[in-house]
């Protein structure tokens, strides 16, 4: 079996390869055949990625341990659905997976342009290749998942941490956005390779791009889920470098999808929105490169690493030839209008440019200090939480202060007065909040205060544009409010959909500030004892043990009360995996519909007394961040629902004579 | 039987890429289609036109809603009108239409 | 089309420069972050520093305090270690973890709650340990 998964990649490295190579002598020469045939080598190349993606899933099924990657990586005891997920539980199946993501979007890719883009697609798809071809190698020379040995009688198993529903749907959904973010990229070096300076590339890409990034986005809310509930610390974000790795090209993206719209309106910054999608995959790759190739535990371990020295190449070689083709196109790429007022929707779209790059350059500045500082002092150093957290309010409450501000612009030119007619209903709102919040007592983070501020001015002023959006709709069509309203959001689903992500980002900025109110208490308990944090009351009854499939389960009881109401019990612990010879902690979570918080309880030792150390923390409105992932999506969605009339218009202006 | 696998996905692969010069061994054009000069000034106009429209119809909106006021209104209305005009002039099929956009630009 | 200077560019500008600005005044207050060290760069170092090494057994405990000793990932310097929180899942003897702390008369005290070890799903090296 492992040899058809090798022949398998070996015919895919030669397909991407034939696909980067033909691709670029067909347009090269103007040659039409075989253009289609490095298409079609491409889309050949997802059949073969996904041959051996079949193969590795079949021999995790079948326990065949004679495949050293799924004997190191599962165990004839892991549930099924751990044992498929161990997929990507390690560094060559990752690899694999991304190969394979990547392949099915260059197919995709070559399907639907043939319809739209049919003139631009042989320009796409030399870059692509490239892409392909670099995983592809990487896969058949440097690291294999399909390698053999002796199978010996039972595996390693999967890290328990791994084992955790969301551990199964976090790395696929990261890697579409990773990956995702290829397609743009693709576009763009497509247009400047082929001098085509008009929107067909940007209007394709917005929609790989938000589709990508929404991806993207809620796999690191579900990776932030999985931290939450399985590494059980009570946080769900810890600025780790391998975080960050997901966090830096989702800003770019969001800075890209903010200016395309500048040169889709008003036909400016050009240059820029190149620039950002370089950015935003470069930053994909160097994410990838930062988990696997271990240069962040030091840089010793990186030169022991079989793919770090071929990635950081490859970072190389994408960056010096994207920007070097940028630099000879740069003369196509003058725009003829600028900016008019200072008091344009185009001026805050440009302010937040400003900020959302600050803050990804400032978290990469974060990421590649240690390797910075060991460099120039010859001693690491390294940043941490307080850092970023600065960085994180320094730019994103002004980044919030926008969000709402910038709906309330028009585009071109405002004058202050009509400005203040729209200001006054979210800025009464805003002050309204925080005078309530004051007097509550929310002053004792004031960076929380001003947080919670800006979100309400931005609810505000969102709601604001949909009341008087609606308005005015029904004032034209007439009829009822809700047939004004969905005939509002119908016409412009890119608009109302990104409010709705707007929206969805103050829920989190809202969930996250909540934490600046936290609660922790840490305490040995012995049998009856007692701990009261916040409002609640906890109670220490003792422990029990159960056997379950791949563990053993060891549970405190804890008894819950909250002003002398009892709540029932909650049952933190510890899961001991003999396979593995792990531990895996097992926290209590109670959510709180009123308060949007948790309850949050860790078993952290317990002692051959019987007594125990618990650990307890009351984190108020974080469930709000859960909920904004499901806004987030809904509003990604609106916002990507392909709208008829427009396509067809398009497909008309980009329709060339036939061929 | 695994190897027979790797060869069959192997010549099937091969096929697939081959079938643009299978399908058409002897082409009547084997040029890729660009868009050339002619091509590209009208793409440009037509952006231009619609990008002009499309503004045109936010303003009309935004003015509607309350987010322009009279004056700010009147002012943007008049360029960008002249612009969406000019542009569909110049996209007229005949030589005329380019040649009196070329005079009022 | 001639340039006019344009006030617009100019706030720009100026916006641009001030965000450079904050963040080079804050590098250059807050410092450089804090040294990452190995055991043996340790010396009789004793300012707050992040510790990375591989646990050597044994790991005595009583309740949360825990003790044991840090060796160099490729070495043999060793120092005994303090810590005082709960530990991590993934913490076992042999694993490489990182602690932030300081040296204090020839024992390591880690800060509570900043232990971590390596995550488990990410990196191989060549020749697997794990």
């Amino acid at each position: 079996m492992a040899e058809l998964g090798r022949a398998a990649l070996v015919v895919c490295l030669g397909l991407s390869a034939y696909a980067l190579l033909a691709g670029g002598w067909a347009i090269a020469a103007h040659r039409r055949r075989l253009a289609v045939s490095a298409q079609n080598a491409l889309v050949a190349a997802f059949g073969s990625a996904l041959v051996a993606g079949i193969v590795l899933v079949v021999a995790l099924v079948r326990h065949d341990f004679s495949i050293v990657y799924v004997q190191r990586l599962t165990s004839r005891e892991l549930p099924l659905g751990y044992t498929l997920s161990a997929f990507w539980g390690g560094q060559e199946g990752s690899l694999l997976l991304w190969l394979l993501v990547l392949t099915g979007y260059s197919t995709a890719v070559v399907y639907t342009s043939r319809r739209r883009n049919a003139d631009l697609l042989p320009w796409i798809v030399p870059p692509l290749a490239l892409v392909a071809t670099f995983f592809a190698f990487l896969l058949v020379a440097i690291a294999s998942p399909f390698e053999t040995q002796v199978a010996p009688a039972n595996g390693v198993g999967l890290n328990p941490s791994l084992q955790n529903p969301y551990m199964v749907a976090h790395p696929p959904l990261l890697y579409l956005g990773y990956v995702g973010l290829t397609v743009p990229w693709a576009f763009a070096m497509g247009a400047l390779l082929s001098r085509r300076t008009d929107e067909a590339w940007i209007i394709s890409t917005r929609r790989w791009t938000l589709v990508a990034w929404t991806a993207l986005g809620v796999g690191q809310l579900l990776g932030a889920k999985w931290a939450y509930e399985e590494i059980g610390w009570g946080g769900y974000y810890a600025w780790d470098p391998v975080e960050n790795a997901a966090l830096m090209p989702w800003l770019a993206a969001t800075a890209f999808l903010h200016s395309v719209m500048i040169q889709e309106k008003r036909g400016m910054l050009k240059v820029w929105n190149v620039l950002l999608v370089i950015l935003a995959f470069g930053l994909s790759l160097f994410g990838t490169f930062l988990t696997r190739s271990g240069i962040l535990d030091s840089i010793h371990s990186f030169t022991e690493s079989s793919i770090g020295p071929w990635f950081l190449g490859f970072i190389a070689l994408v960056l010096a030839l994207s920007l070097g083709l940028l630099f000879l196109r740069l003369p196509l790429l003058r725009s003829r209008t600028r900016l008019e007022s200072l008091v344009s929707r185009e001026a805050t779209f440009l302010y937040n440019n400003l900020l959302l790059v600050a803050l990804c350059l400032t978290i990469l500045w974060g990421v590649v200090w240690p390797l910075l500082s060991e460099a120039v002092r010859g001693e690491a150093s390294v940043v941490a939480g307080p850092y970023y957290n600065f960085f994180l309010r320094v730019f994103g409450l002004p980044l919030l202060l926008l969000m709402g501000l910038a709906p309330l612009v028009a585009w071109r030119r405002a004058s202050l007065r009509s400005l203040g007619g729209s200001f006054a209903w979210p800025a009464g709102i805003a002050a309204a909040t925080a005078i309530v919040l004051l007097l509550l007592g929310a002053g004792s983070s004031p960076a929380g205060l001003l947080a919670y501020t800006f979100s309400a001015f931005v609810l505000g002023s969102i709601g604001y544009e949909f009341v008087r959006g609606t308005r005015a709709r029904r004032a034209v069509d007439g009829g009822g409010w809700f047939g004004a309203f969905s005939s509002l959001v119908g016409r412009n689903r890119r608009r109302y959909g990104g409010y709705i992500v707007h929206a969805a980002v103050v829920l989190l900025a809202v969930g996250i500030a909540g934490s600046a109110y936290d609660s922790v208490k840490d305490q040995r308990m012995t049998r009856g004892e007692r701990m009261s944090i916040g409002d609640y009351t906890l109670t220490y009854e003792g422990t029990t043990q159960r056997e379950a499939a791949n563990a053993r389960e060891l549970r405190a009881q804890v008894a819950v009360e909250r002003n002398g109401e009892s709540l029932g019990i909650v049952e933190p612990g510890k899961n001991f995996y003999p396979v593995e010879q792990q531990v895996s902690s097992e926290p209590a979570i109670r959510h709180d519909a009123m308060s949007l918080g948790d309850l949050f309880v860790i078993l952290e030792t317990a002692n051959g007394d019987g007594s125990v150390q618990l650990k307890a923390l009351v984190n108020p409105l974080v469930n709000l961040i859960w909920l904004a992932g499901l806004v987030f999506l809904a509003g990604s969605l609106i916002a990507l629902w392909p709208d008829p009339a427009e396509e067809r218009r398009l497909l008309e202006r980009y329709a060339l004579a036939p061929a | 039987m695994t190897y027979a696998l790797a060869a069959l996905l192997a010549v099937a692969a091969v096929l697939f890429v081959a079938r643009p010069f299978l399908r058409e061994p002897e082409a009547r054009s084997d040029r890729l289609s660009e868009p050339d000069e002619l091509d590209r000034r009208r793409l440009a106009l037509l952006e231009e036109r619609d990008r002009a429209l499309d503004a045109l119809r936010e303003l009309e909106f935004d003015h509607r809603t309350g987010k322009l006021s009279d004056d700010d209104y009147r002012t943007l209305v008049g360029p960008l009108r002249r612009r969406a005009a000019q542009a569909t002039r110049a996209l007229e099929p005949r030589g005329e239409g380019r040649e009196r956009a070329r005079a009022a630009g | 089309m001639a340039r006019r200077s344009n006030p617009a560019r100019l706030v720009l500008a100026l916006s641009v420069a001030a965000v450079l600005a904050v963040f080079l005044v804050y590098v250059s207050l807050a410092g450089g972050g804090t040294p990452a060290v190995q055991p043996s760069e340790l010396g009789g170092r004793t300012e707050a520093v992040v510790l990375s090494g591989r646990v050597v057994g044994p790991v005595n405990s009583s309740g949360n305090l825990h003790r044991f000793r840090l060796r160099d990932v490729k070495g043999t310097a060793t120092v005994p270690v303090r810590y005082e929180a709960g530990l991590p899942d993934q913490f076992k003897v042999g694993r490489d973890i990182r602690v932030d702390g300081q040296l204090r008369s020839g024992v390591f005290v880690g800060k509570p709650g900043t232990m971590v070890t390596k995550c488990p799903s990410k990196y191989v090296p060549k020749k697997s340990n794990t």
